[in-house]
């Protein structure tokens, strides 16, 4: 489906801008349904970067300066879909690159388009861990798919710390019977295991998406004794389980994947959300001036008092002037060069998460982190208090400003640290 | 296996079951008169909580709300019958069954271009917080569920039972022609029968929204299940539905608790299956006999 602005970017294209006199960059993702909230904010982050540097008179490739030319489309979450749209800018010969997705079934559906044709992708804010090691597992020589968001590994992680640090014992792992939500359990179950079985796992629930009524596997959860429950799902059906919890008086917070934070997980959960857990790349807090900047402008100019998905939104903004950067370093807007120039970045990228100072290096298939910017000093515990996420680790602040203002550690080849 | 947990599901299931009770009447009332029913019942449901959510936006309280979402969904059973029934029933064709599914589209697409795709919450005055009773946690939105699917239950019953026009839709139910016969305007009682339909499903919705959130997909899990409450229970017993609707309700969250979340459907499915091999026209059914 055509969206009025692809319309407007048409009409552009027809009133002059010739191919050659743009930077043409597609930004894709659900822009509807249950994953609206991450596809909208990761697509309005980005656009909010792109109207900056065309206000600025765009970027300097080569000799001149090139407007960025947006491409937008909707996947519905749906596979299928986004491997469609895949084929379909696999095909357009001229483009930049992509940036989006939110779901890693998508992902998974779509990327090897674009992976054939060498087209550059920043995966933008899809976390589960197989959208990237998938083309490790194939052994795939030269990868033109990054990602920018926390991948699930660092998550579980956390998510498994956060629990054990809050002394808990028993917890029940709940899921979605999706990609995401499956690999969500098995990146918790190995991380239990890594971290020295400090967790009994005394339930495993999975539920579909569209679920309302998650009664039943709250009291096996309930009756097994969980003192906490660590769950990989989706927005509605995460506002499901909370609500459920607070119906049958189960008191168990919730700790879990990023997904915690979307706006729909928030106000459909109303007061059975307080005190929910999960990692978070940006927290709405203007704690730096350009995070206050980026906070004001995204709320003026999409009129809203709270950015669907905060993490989405910083994370899809931070990801265009990555790509800019390669663009300008690379003085030209072929994907294949970017791609190079990306694997490469000479100067460190200020951005309103962090300053990214050579965020990915050349593709290792036995490293997937060559092509993953996110590390674990990037990533904090969020917490859901009365409808907006808050830092759950006041520690936390001081760390995420110190990160956001000074430059990340340059990123070193063929680091040991496995995923 | 611990009796207060069969309890709990038991109850839930059952209060949840008094919503495909309730949307299984809405069919019945229509049925009685017309013998034909709303294919598009789901999106009535579906449209009405949406346009009560938005009475609710706009800043009327809570007993301003609900009548105003009936009205709605009385006015848009209404529309159903004049646009998707009535033409079929005159010219004795079965094009209602097409009709109606196209209309319940038609709604199903006008929510989506007027309030999106997205499940919202249902802002509701009553308290989500759980009560103990008998070792069971309710919510008041349940017991909320109960009062209201038994309360205007009870009301239309009172009302065919007591009042002139009533009778005058029990004498259609009865025997179209003779009624007819009477002096008793058929179309006008069909369409009584379909505006009474689309307000009991605007109360399902009103009533079930607030637990399960908005969304133009909310009814379509539940709207199955109310077709086989009034296939199971028979589509002529206002108190079958009740009974096989609060039956399954349980029946479905107990072997979702014991066999998984996966065959949650199961059970009833093969309930629906036996009850239509065994008892064609319904456990509470009235054989029919008929004449050729």
């Amino acid at each position: 489906m055509f969206r009025p602005s692809v319309y407007g970017s048409l009409l552009f294209a027809a009133l002059g801008l010739h191919a050659g006199d743009t930077v043409k960059i597609a930004l894709t993702g659900p822009f509807s349904g249950g994953s609206a909230p991450m596809g909208t904010s990761a697509r309005d982050g980005s656009k909010l970067a792109i109207a900056e540097i065309n206000a600025a008179g765009g970027i300097q490739v080569g000799g001149k300066k090139m407007k960025i030319e947006i491409i937008e489309r909707d996947d519905e979450a749906k596979n299928e879909r986004g491997a469609l749209i895949a084929q379909e800018l696999a095909a357009m010969g001229d483009l930049t690159g992509v940036i989006g997705t939110v779901n890693t079934g998508v992902c998974m559906a779509g990327d090897k388009h674009l992976q054939e044709k060498g087209i550059t992708k920043i995966i933008c804010p899809a976390a589960g861990s197989k959208s990237m090691t998938q083309w490790s597992e194939a052994g795939v020589k030269d990868c033109s798919i990054f990602r920018f968001a926390a991948y699930d590994g660092i998550q579980a992680a956390m998510v498994v710390e956060e629990a054990t640090n809050r002394k808990f014992t028993k917890v029940a792992v709940i899921y979605d019977s999706t990609n995401y939500g499956i690999s969500g359990r098995n990146d918790m179950l190995d991380q239990i295991k890594k971290q020295g079985n400090k967790l009994t796992v005394v339930a495993e629930e999975k539920f579909n998406i569209g679920d309302k009524d998650m009664t039943a596997q709250l009291l096996r959860a309930k009756s097994a004794g969980a003192q906490a429950i660590l769950i990989w799902a989706i927005g509605p059906e995460l506002a499901a389980i909370s609500n459920g919890e607070a119906k049958i008086g189960m008191k168990a917070p919730l700790i879990g994947g990023w997904t915690l934070s979307m706006s729909n997980y928030i106000d459909n959960a109303g007061k059975n959300g307080n005190g929910t857990l999960m990692p978070q790349t940006f927290i709405e807090d203007p704690i730096t001036p350009k995070a206050k900047a980026f906070i004001n402008g995204y709320h003026l100019t999409f009129k809203v008092g709270r950015i669907p998905s905060a993490v989405a939104a910083a994370q899809g903004y931070d990801a265009v002037y990555l790509l800019a950067a390669a663009v300008k370093q690379a003085g030209s807007t072929d994907t294949r060069k970017v791609k190079l120039a990306l694997e490469d970045l000479k100067e460190p990228v200020q951005g309103v998460i962090a300053t990214w100072n050579h965020p990915y290096t050349k593709w290792d298939p036995a490293d997937v982190t060559t092509h993953e910017a996110f590390r674990r000093e990037q990533v904090v515990m969020g917490m859901v208090k009365d409808g907006r996420v808050v830092f759950g680790n006041e520690a936390d602040r001081a760390r995420l400003i110190k990160s956001a203002t000074s430059a990340t550690p340059a990123k070193v080849k063929a680091k040991t640290k496995a995923k | 296996m611990n009796p207060s947990i069969i309890g709990q599901m038991a109850v839930s299931g059952a209060l949840m079951g008094l919503v495909y009770a309730l949307i299984a009447y809405g069919f019945q009332l229509t049925y009685a008169t017309s013998k034909s029913i709303n294919f598009g019942q789901g999106e009535l449901v579906m449209i009405s909580a949406f346009f009560s959510l938005t009475l609710t936006n706009l800043g009327l309280p809570y007993w301003a709300m609900v009548p105003g979402g009936l009205l709605f969904g009385a006015v848009m059973g209404l529309v159903v019958e004049r646009a998707g029934v009535r033409l079929a029933l005159e010219q004795k064709s079965e094009g209602w069954i097409l009709l109606t599914i196209i209309i319940g589209l038609f709604f199903f697409s006008t929510a989506e271009n007027i309030w999106g795709r997205d499940d919202r919450p249902f802002p509701t005055p009553i308290s989500a917080d759980p009560i103990h009773i008998f070792g069971v946690d309710v919510t008041r939105l349940e017991l909320a569920v109960a009062v209201g699917v038994l309360g205007i239950m009870g009301l239309i019953e009172l009302f065919k039972r007591r009042t002139l026009l009533g009778k005058a839709f029990e004498a259609v139910s009865a025997d179209r022609d003779a009624a007819e016969l009477m002096g008793i305007s058929a179309t006008r009682t069909v369409m009584l029968s379909y505006g009474l339909s689309g307000a009991v499903a605007a109360l399902a919705g009103i009533l079930v929204s607030p637990i399960t959130t908005v969304g133009p997909t909310m009814a379509s899990a539940i709207i199955l299940k109310a077709f086989s409450v009034a296939v199971v229970a028979g589509l002529d017993s206002g108190f079958g539905v009740v009974l096989i609707g609060m039956f399954l309700g349980a029946l479905e969250s107990l072997s979702s608790f014991y066999l998984g979340s996966g065959w949650r459907e199961a059970p009833g499915l093969i309930l629906l299956i036996l009850a239509l091999a065994v008892r064609p026209t319904g456990v509470f059914g009235k054989a029919v006999i008929r004449k050729v």
